[in-house]
């Protein structure tokens, strides 16, 4: 195991095993560590867990070894050096006796020397002296041990997020339907309800993982503009990430297990009904959700107002599900009044697209310009405005001098000539020109 | 009899959510709002056409200066990811201008034509949205999609207003029609008076509830409205982008 595609397929079968636990991690390279307390009891016991699991992987034609016991490092050891699913809850020290001393996941070093005095098995050091031990091969064997016997903590890094709230079903036959992952999203999202509420809580993230009968998995997310509760405006969304996902969904043969999972959650104020403004307001959200959920959140965005005096910083497009309650442009119009910033364009270019301008004086506004291979006569120009680059900033660029113009057939543009004469180089060019947006 | 027919085909016309709402958007120009009949019907769709591309802005503008009127707006402007780079994104400071609190708007971009009428239709829908702004670059719509979102309109009484680059061929169930484009604010003025403002030609080409027209519309900073425009030279008829004629 050692190629990227092996390490593709760990993944999947990762998340495969989602279905037991949502606490999976990776032992690399080829290993996979389940964290099932609290989880056995769904499939009637740990061993029958392990039948669930032995059969699914032999159905998809894997080799595999799995191991139960109280601690990773028992397991580690039973899974490597025991029989193939073995089962050691409450007798690791029985199991781990007979096992060779390389089960305790050390160095091969210290292995050998271990060897070298004789001590081969795990048996063989668990009631040695602690001190002479550690003083020849360092504390990690001692540590090793500790864990695998459970005197020591080790802690699992899951892969993935552990969700706070988490509703999952299992289904005697596979759904495929559309409709079917719907209404069990509906009735996943009714039961979390209560959870949420009970804790005050609303759901900020949502994830609907989809477990295929084959093993594929699918994990479907959804994000609000506000802490959610509603189990039908948790469909109205998974309703929308279906339709975008369309022909990649692809139920195949069905999927029989569905959990739906809320990712982030944030405190939410209890509801509160029939008061205008705040419906108009959750009627709001509920769209911007749904175009959130179908065009992805960075398709639909609000303008914020940014402390900046450079046009293009002065503005910030952000998805419109981040953004709560003012937007910073009173800051903007107070600004605007003070400093009487003269007009700003309907439309800004991504970036400034150079012209080629010609000018009557080195520092006036240009005669004529080519923008898109079309020439612009000039006829009435406003400006300059100077703005200053960020000039605390080695990259801030030149100053730049904007003018309003208006051209023969009435079209009015933003230009701006980039750098100053006074402050060219001698052996530097004529400044550039640009334009950077449009007036209505 | 003529009259008392014309009142019997409003009231058959007239569609079954828009009952409570306040029907028209008075523009405050006594000549347009005759034309239109009281004002800019809400709850239906009005297509906005530049006469080319390069006139988007002056359409935009209008389009919003339009928006503008309607009391406590929630505008919700859906254009396409071509459409940005193309023209532009909408520029908060310039919107403010057009006394429009860039705070209320909400901004859409879709990758595809579909997803453009989706958004719109959702947008609409949606009680809590003054007016819609839909942007779509050259190409058809279906009278299907047109039809569907007029209903839509009406059903919220939300103004609908379909922006193009170029002047469609295709007849439309709209509302109206308008062919907007740029008007120059220097010629035929004194050298004294020369300012630049926003100023547009709008012709009003296709109108269901009366005539057409044509008018020179100017953005006033003071009256935060449209106004006609003083010192309007002669409005020539719109010039549309006629592809090549067919020789036989």
């Amino acid at each position: 195991m050692s190629s990227p595609a092996d390490a593709i397929l760990l993944e999947s079968v990762a998340d495969w095993c989602l279905r037991y636990t949502p606490l999976v991690a990776y032992d690399a390279p080829d290993g996979l560590l389940l964290d099932i307390s609290g989880c056995a009891h769904l499939y009637g016991g740990e061993r029958e867990l392990v039948a669930d699991l032995s059969g699914r992987l032999e159905n998809a034609g894997f080799g595999y070894s799995i191991a139960v016991a109280g601690t990773i490092g028992a397991a580690w050891a039973a899974a490597h050096y025991d029989k193939p699913a073995s089962h050691a809850c409450g007798e690791e020290r029985a199991t781990l006796e007979s096992l060779p001393l390389s089960a305790l996941r050390l160095q091969t070093a210290t292995v050998a020397g271990l060897a070298r005095v004789g001590l081969k098995h795990i048996g063989d050091i668990i009631d040695l002296p602690r001190a002479p031990l550690t003083a020849r091969f360092r504390s990690d064997v001692l540590r090793q041990l500790d864990r695998a016997l459970g005197h020591e903590h080790e802690p699992l890094t899951p892969r993935l997020p552990v969700a706070p709230y988490v509703a999952e079903q299992r289904f005697a036959e596979p759904i495929a339907r559309e409709e079917d992952v719907l209404a069990i999203t509906r009735r996943l999202a009714r039961r979390l309800q209560f959870a949420l509420e009970r804790r005050g809580d609303g759901a900020r993230r949502i994830e609907l993982t989809l477990f295929r009968t084959d093993g594929v998995v699918r994990r479907i997310a959804a994000g609000t503009s506000r802490p959610l509760r509603d189990p039908d405006d948790i469909r109205e969304l998974f309703v929308e990430r279906l339709a975008a996902l369309a022909d990649a969904f692809d139920p195949g043969f069905g999927f029989d297990m569905a959990r739906l999972s809320v990712v982030v959650a944030e405190p939410c104020p209890p509801e509160q009904i029939g008061i205008g403004g705040s419906e108009d307001a959750s009627e709001l959200c509920r769209l911007v959700d749904r175009l959130s959920a179908r065009l992805r959140p960075r398709r639909v965005r609000r303008l914020i107002a940014q402390d900046s005096h450079i046009p293009e910083l002065a503005e910030a497009v952000l998805p419109a599900q981040a953004v709560n309650g003012d937007a910073g442009w009173a800051g903007f119009r107070q600004y605007r009044e003070e400093t009487k910033l003269p007009p700003r364009p309907l439309r800004l270019l991504a970036r400034p697209e150079p012209i080629e301008a010609v000018a009557e004086v080195p520092d006036g506004p240009p005669l004529r310009f080519r923008w898109r291979r079309a020439l612009h006569e000039v006829i009435a120009a406003e400006g300059p405005e100077r703005i200053e680059g960020a000039w605390w900033s080695e990259h801030g660029g030149p100053a730049r001098d904007y003018f309003r113009v208006e051209d023969k057939s009435g079209l009015r543009f933003w230009l701006f000539r980039s750098g100053l004469y006074r402050d060219l180089a001698q052996d530097a060019g004529a400044p550039t020109w640009f334009l950077h947006g449009t007036f209505a | 009899m003529d009259e008392q027919l014309r009142q019997c085909l409003l009231t058959l016309q007239k569609t079954p959510g828009m009952m409570g709402h306040p029907g028209l958007l008075p523009l405050g120009i006594p000549a347009v709002d005759k034309v239109l009949g009281g004002g800019l019907m809400r709850g239906a769709l009005h297509e906005i056409a530049a006469p080319g591309e390069i006139h988007l802005p002056a359409a935009a503008g209008f389009a919003l200066g339009l928006a503008v009127s309607v009391p406590s707006p929630r505008l919700f402007w859906i254009t396409e990811d071509m459409g940005l780079t193309e023209s532009g994104a909408p520029h908060g400071a310039g919107i403010d201008a057009f006394g429009f609190a860039p705070e209320r708007l909400v901004t859409v971009s879709t990758a595809h034509r579909r997803d453009l009428l989706w958004a719109m239709e959702e947008a609409l829908r949606c009680r809590a949205v003054g007016a819609v702004i839909g942007e779509m670059r050259a190409g058809e719509i279906g009278t299907v999609a047109v039809r569907r979102l007029s209903l839509a309109a009406a059903e919220s009484g939300t103004l609908a207003l379909l922006l193009r680059t170029t002047p469609p061929r295709d007849a439309s169930t709209a509302a109206t029609r308008w062919i907007v484009g740029t008007a120059s604010s220097i010629l035929g003025r004194e050298q004294s008076e020369r300012e630049i403002r926003s100023r547009f030609t709008a012709h009003l080409v296709r109108n269901r509830h009366g005539p057409a027209g044509s008018w020179i519309l100017e953005w006033s900073d003071i009256d935060e409205r449209l106004i006609l425009a003083t010192h309007a030279q002669p409005v020539a008829a719109p010039t549309f982008n006629r592809s090549p004629r067919q020789v036989a």
